[in-house]
């Protein structure tokens, strides 16, 4: 009796044991982390920490609403790393960050292609899905099974600008335009951006290519660029600068010899033509009217995310690199829940099915999330804001626009 | 391989040996694939350092753009890949070819500059190229990945096998930089870092040397650029032809110690894991500060070590055994001595004039040097002494006359040429290699001559018991004394079995004493039947030894003839001392 006493109560305690052990295990679920690549120090640093705070304001909220629920509410724990100021550095941190972080389930960056192709060179090898906003098609372009392209590619981009803003200006203007003029640096992704445009594009839109400058970033003076279109008169410039300092440049030697976005339409290509600082390089009335393609712009559907940001960044405004920082997250936690695990194969497998068109698919103007085999995000949509009153503002497509564009009367 | 330097050359090899087992070994055991990837990286960084290190350290030729080679052999295996899919096995080879041949598309109009102004022209070359891979459009290239054939196509998936490489790579360059430097190859180059008119001058051919220097650095530094390229994965003009990689190299050689077999590597092993360390721990705190941190060290040690951490800890922990005085292996050879006519002149000089614009240098110089004689050419400071001794070996093109050696004409030939026909020269300021010891600085002069390394170890051991110097054979030249450098330089010009020695101002700053030690030797040299020329301004030390005076004012002769008659010549006078002293001398 005593014996059989004693053997119960040994019984009951290790069935008391192994229950708290297993409610242990409940509680410290392990976090899922997944990885941010950006740049935060170096020239790109600005872009970095703007979709830093995208992402940080991305798991905050998914914390906020209960973790990862198909993990039991596993919290979300984002790893960041700086992608430093050249492709090596990137490719030097993204293999620190394989080595350092063996459990990731994903991750995104490096914002610029050059940054992105170098490391997604190294989370290839280790089988990590990786995200990016990055524009050039050659990081979709290697045959990789791990990465995903969330904007249109450069090439897809540059063959949708011109026809967009041929109807913008069809409508607002109800003149066709005749004359394009571009101009730009020869940068990758600039690069990139001519081929189609000088090949096919002008073309296909009946439009004389009045002037074709490229210069080599950073531009020292535009007064020859100034002139040349004074006497090509285009009805539109396509402005492929890369980075603030150039854009600046470009629209206060226009506006000086009175070539303003008012009477000119200027087209300008990229994140950098949207970021708050431009308006301290310069004043509002030199970009005022400036029209700016881009992979993504928060639109009316987002109203409220972007109140939250605004209210806790302190930032005039939610903008391209934020809302990529951001929309990587979220796209990464819904492979994550559909996969059911934080394995990264398995994660990247969900990432290679999933087809939705609600969740984090809404902060993408054509609403849609599907990776075509490649990684490319079928039918990504060019996104076309405007500067008006010292902002920009979404005025392309109907989907997102908050305003109406400007086109200058001829 | 020189004579005397098997012994050097066994305790490299070995330290080479066991470096490179030690740290294999060390990385067989790594499996943190970002150490792994510092561990390969070092090898590839050592390696580029090494390449600059020969042209810029040994040669002393700085280059600024050592990225241009680099980054060739980057993208010349890059290409190769993308377009003819070649594996980088041919593709670095094929790199290293292209770097050779680009070395010497570069060298052939570079060297014609000097100095900075070479240092500055070489940064423009890998700028330049930068622009036209972005015209072209290889801004991006990334390698493709073989998935089935990974290793034939130097691709591993264990990154080990990268520094397996690596280490392989820097073995074969270490290897290279240790023939250079223990053959007449790397004397040749440190005399032309020292001084290239005294180089020239000792009778090597400066530009052909160095040329070769940067054939060899540029291929070395292609295949290190290949390597890094399928280390890297991702190849932009940045990345292999940019700025900091041309700066890399330079920094890591500073650091670890320049014209040293071990300075880039020690270089290499200290600041490229401490960049990646800094990236890793301090930039994750707070992105940017490891490039601050980076530099702050860098600037310490350099301030410690000035002359690169390897100098300076062998100076301070390795102290040489006193050399012993080198035996003399063959007896002096008295042939220059039986051929010798007395009074038949070994050299003719005609006419002889030079204009700098409007000023006459040299003008309408004439005279002879007998064979045997010591010719004493004196006159006062700016009289063109020295200027027409660059005249004679070479240094400078005369406008007219006509200067023969034996009959044959020395006029309009480079400088080393005029050292072959037989004419050695000293100059006023000496020129050594202080890290050297005397006999290999004296060595130089015999290779530039055209010596065989066992003939040109016997006439520099000759020329140092003849400057009686043999008992100090064996010591750095950066610690002897002044007299004792200048009789290394008169020794140096011995080595060379000359006919005819041309002396600028050997007795220049010396003490009464020194100057009479110096005295005998030149009178010793001209019993064995040695002809000399010698530039003095002082009167008295020149009485003593001239045969002959040749006086030269404003750059004229006044007068020639014995020493007695030239020193009463009453223009003489009046040029060393002044009218005011004549007058007072008649009075």
């Amino acid at each position: 009796m005593t014996l059989l006493t004693t053997r119960r109560a040994a019984l009951a305690g290790t069935a008391a044991l192994a229950g708290t052990a297993t409610r242990a295990r409940a509680q410290a679920k392990p976090d899922v982390k997944i990885a941010m690549l950006v740049p935060l120090s170096g020239p790109w640093a600005r872009s970095g920490l703007l979709e830093q705070m995208g992402a940080r304001m991305a798991v905050d909220e998914v914390n906020a609403n209960g973790g990862i629920k198909a993990l039991g509410g596993a919290k979300l724990k984002l790893m960041e790393f700086d992608a430093g100021e050249s492709a090596e550095k990137a490719k030097d941190a993204a293999q620190r960050m394989i080595a350092q972080e063996p459990d990731l389930s994903g991750g995104f960056g490096c914002w610029l292609s050059t940054f992105t192709l170098a490391a997604t060179e190294v989370t290839e090898r280790a089988e990590l899905p990786w995200l990016t906003l990055s524009y050039s098609d050659l990081i979709t372009g290697r045959g990789f099974k791990y990465v995903f392209q969330c904007s249109p590619t450069a090439g897809a981009q540059a063959e949708d600008i011109v026809p967009i803003v041929m109807d913008m200006a069809a409508k607002a203007g109800g003149k066709r335009p005749t004359k394009v003029a571009l101009v730009g640096d020869n940068s990758a992704s600039s690069v990139a951006f001519y081929k189609p445009i000088r090949g096919t594009v002008v073309q296909a839109q009946k439009l004389d290519l009045v002037v074709d400058e490229v210069f080599t970033p950073p531009l020292a003076d535009a007064t020859t660029i100034v002139q040349k279109l004074r006497q090509g008169k285009p009805d539109f410039v396509l402005l492929q600068s890369t980075n603030a300092g150039d854009d600046k440049l470009l629209v206060e030697k226009f506006a000086e010899f009175g070539l303003t976005a008012k009477k000119m339409a200027l087209v300008g290509g990229g994140g950098h033509w949207c970021q708050p600082e431009l308006t301290k390089l310069t004043t509002k009335e030199n970009l005022e009217s400036v029209i700016v393609g881009l992979a993504n712009w928060p639109g009316k559907a987002m109203a409220d995310v972007t109140k939250r940001f605004i209210e806790r960044t302190k930032e005039p405004w939610f903008g391209h690199d934020s809302l990529f920082g951001y929309t990587h997250v979220m796209t990464l936690v819904a492979g994550i829940e559909r996969a059911g695990s934080a394995d990264r194969r398995k994660v990247n497998e969900a990432l290679h099915t999933i087809d939705i068109t609600d969740g984090p698919a809404r902060f993408f103007p054509d609403g849609r999330i599907k990776f075509d085999e490649a990684g490319r995000r079928v039918g990504a949509k060019l996104c076309v804001v405007q500067w008006q009153n010292g902002e920009p503002v979404p005025v392309f497509p109907e989907a997102v626009a908050t305003h109406k564009a400007f086109w200058p009367k001829a | 391989m020189r004579n005397g330097t098997a012994a050097k050359v066994r305790r490299d090899l070995t330290m080479l040996a066991i470096l490179s087992v030690a740290y294999i070994a060390l990385a067989w055991n790594v499996t943190n694939s970002y150490y792994q990837l510092i561990l390969t990286l070092v090898p590839i960084w050592a390696a580029f350092g090494v390449s600059w290190n020969i042209l810029s350290g040994y040669a002393g030729q700085l280059s600024f753009g050592h990225a241009s080679f680099f980054g060739i052999g980057g993208y010349v295996m890059t290409l190769a890949l993308v377009y003819w899919n070649l594996t980088p096995w041919l593709g670095i080879p094929l790199g290293m070819v292209a770097g050779g041949i680009g070395a010497v598309l570069i060298g052939t109009p570079t060297f014609r500059l000097r100095g900075h102004y070479f240092a500055l022209s070489m940064l423009a070359y890998p700028l330049a190229v930068l622009y036209f891979l972005q015209y072209f459009g290889f801004q991006e290239m990334s390698l493709p990945m073989h998935r089935d054939a990974p290793a034939a196509f130097l691709e591993f998936l264990d990154p080990r096998y990268y520094t397996l490489v690596a280490v392989g790579l820097l073995i074969a360059a270490v290897f290279v930089c240790i023939l250079v430097e223990n053959s007449r190859f790397g004397l040749a180059l440190l005399a032309i870092r020292q001084n290239e008119l005294a180089a020239e001058a000792a009778g090597i051919d400066s530009k052909t040397w160095k040329m070769r220097a940067l054939i060899v650095s540029g291929m070395m530094a292609a295949a290190a650029g290949g390597l890094y390229a399928c280390v890297q994965l991702v190849v932009t003009p940045d990345s292999v032809f940019g700025m900091l990689v041309s700066a890399q190299p330079v920094v890591l050689t500073l650091f670890g110690g320049v014209a040293s077999l071990w300075g880039p590597v020690i270089g290499a092993a200290f600041l490229v894991p401490l960049s990646k360390f800094l990236d890793a721990y301090a930039g994750n705190v707070l992105p940017g500060i490891q490039g601050v941190v980076y530099g702050a060290a860098v600037i310490a040690i350099i301030l410690a070590a000035p002359d690169g951490l390897y100098w300076t800890l062998r100076d301070k922990f390795w102290k040489k055994a006193a050399p012993k005085p080198i035996p003399l292996a063959s007896k002096p050879d008295h042939l220059a001595k039986a051929s010798v006519t007395a009074g038949t002149p070994l050299m003719k000089v005609t006419g002889l004039s030079k204009s700098f614009g409007g000023l006459r240098a040299v003008s309408d110089v004439s005279f002879e040097i007998a064979e045997g004689e010591i010719l004493g050419i004196i006159g006062p400071n700016g009289a063109g002494k020295t200027t027409l001794f660059n005249l004679l070996n070479g240094v400078l093109p005369a406008d007219t006359g006509t200067a023969t050696l034996g009959g044959q004409s020395m006029l309009g030939k480079k400088v080393h040429a005029v050292c072959h026909m037989g004419v050695g020269r000293t100059f006023q300021v000496v020129r050594s290699f202080p890290r050297l010891p005397l006999i290999d600085n004296v060595i130089v002069g015999a290779y530039g001559a055209g010596l065989s390394d066992q003939d040109a170890a016997d006439a520099a051991i000759h020329a140092l018991h003849r400057t009686g110097l043999s008992e100090i054979a064996g010591v750095e030249a950066g610690s002897l004394t002044n007299k004792q450098l200048r009789l290394m330089e008169l020794a140096r010009a011995l080595a060379g079995r000359p006919r005819l020695l041309l002396l600028d101002e050997t007795l220049a700053g010396l003490g009464r004493e020194e100057c009479d030690d110096i005295l005998d030797v030149l009178k010793r040299l001209r019993d064995e039947g040695m002809t000399i020329g010698i530039i003095e301004h002082t009167m008295h030390a020149m009485l003593r030894i001239a045969d002959r005076f040749v006086v030269l004012d404003h750059g004229a002769v006044l007068a020639s003839g014995p020493p007695r008659t030239v020193v009463e010549d009453r223009t003489v006078i009046e040029a060393y001392l002044g009218k005011k002293f004549l007058a007072k001398l008649d009075a």
